[in-house]
């Protein structure tokens, strides 16, 4: 599957929301979109295009703005596909893929808690790394590394 | 020729007892003698009971049975059965073959209800925190701990990472620490040793 195809199938049905598909070595491509169409982009893909397996969710902090990026696979085409959406940093949501894919719901989990991006309608958005109760996002450029003490006490007595 | 003489040591007179702090056999505490033939008697039991317990009555309770129980504690540790990083891999090697730590008596138990002895042998995060201090608390006293490789001595290289506790002491009371990274199991053997050197000297 090349590039074309994807555009072909997920153009009529995403419209403007679409930002690009581009070539990406290896893969079948990657998928730009604007987080509105993230529902109807993952139904598109996992039902029309036929990646039935999400093999992992993550997110960048670019200090401006955050991405979410999703990797997909084809069992029959064994081909990945990359999908990715850019969040404003101040209002960091987007739609959970869990109703497509059940096995997003850990990777976001683990998204939430280390780049703060928060996915709506997500079943159970809890820690999964870190203790219940943490107040960080580490994984963020604005967070600094602390002194033991005070990350101790942070994390007691939150 | 003549036969070799035996060697006969001369008994110490009791002024050599006593330049050695030493009391001579006839002025040492008394202790009820009990006859041979008692011993194979319905009546053994209540002559040992009323030995023991004017010898009791005589030295205090804590002097007489205190030796017993560290004698026993420590020649029976059981640590807690489990491993937190690399550190596990150096803590079931000291348990093969080759080092058997078995041989002091040191066996791992599975159940935190069976063990008095906690061997912290790797990496322990703020996730897993609350989980040590209740496998801790379930163990019954008295109880020791053991910080084994320099991850549970004060984090390691990792003591300033946002998800690292920074040394198990801060969690719970440890008795010996372990440096190494990780320790070899000749090192915690050497570590059990003298632990178990702690409970020998113990008072209370």
């Amino acid at each position: 599957m090349q590039p074309e195809d994807v555009q072909r199938a997920l153009g009529p049905k995403i419209g403007p929301r679409l930002v690009a598909v581009e070539a990406f070595p290896g893969t079948a491509g990657r998928v730009r979109f604007q987080r509105e169409a993230a529902l109807d982009v993952f139904h598109a893909v996992h039902d029309d295009l036929g990646f039935l397996h999400l093999s992992m969710v993550g997110g960048i902090d670019w200090v401006d703005r955050r991405e979410v990026f999703y990797v997909v696979w084809s069992d029959d085409t064994k081909q990945y596909l990359f999908l990715s959406t850019d969040v404003p940093a101040n209002d960091a949501h987007v739609e959970s893929a869990s109703p497509v894919w059940p096995s997003a719901n850990w990777h976001e989990r683990e998204t939430w808690e280390l780049v703060d991006i928060v996915f709506d309608h997500h079943p159970d958005l809890r820690h999964l790394l870190m203790p219940d109760g943490y107040v960080f996002h580490p994984l963020l450029r604005s967070f600094k590394l602390h002194e033991p003490e005070e990350l101790e006490v942070k994390t007691r007595h939150v | 020729m003549t036969a070799p003489q035996a060697r006969v040591a001369s008994a110490p007179s009791a002024e050599e007892f006593q330049l050695r702090g030493e009391l001579p056999m006839t002025q040492q505490p008394a202790v009820p003698f009990i006859e041979i033939e008692t011993l194979r008697t319905r009546e053994f039991l209540p002559a040992a009971k009323e030995a023991l317990s004017a010898w009791i009555a005589e030295e205090g309770q804590a002097k007489v049975l205190r030796p017993v129980f560290n004698w026993a504690g420590r020649n029976s540790l059981f640590p807690l059965h489990w491993g937190l990083a690399c550190c596990a891999i150096e803590f079931a090697a000291g348990f093969g073959a080759r080092w058997d730590a078995e041989r002091f008596g040191v066996v791992p138990r599975s159940s935190p209800r069976q063990c008095d002895l906690m061997i912290v042998n790797g990496t322990v995060t703020w996730k897993v925190a609350h989980k040590l201090i209740t496998l801790y608390e379930q163990m019954p006293e008295p109880k020791w701990v053991i910080a084994m490789g320099n991850c549970a001595t004060g984090g390691g290289p990792f003591r300033t990472a946002y998800s690292v506790v920074p040394g198990v002491d801060k969690l719970v009371p440890v008795d010996v620490y372990i440096a190494g990274c990780p320790p070899r199991p000749e090192a915690m053997l050497d570590g059990i040793l003298r632990l178990e050197q702690l409970i020998r000297e113990r008072k209370e």
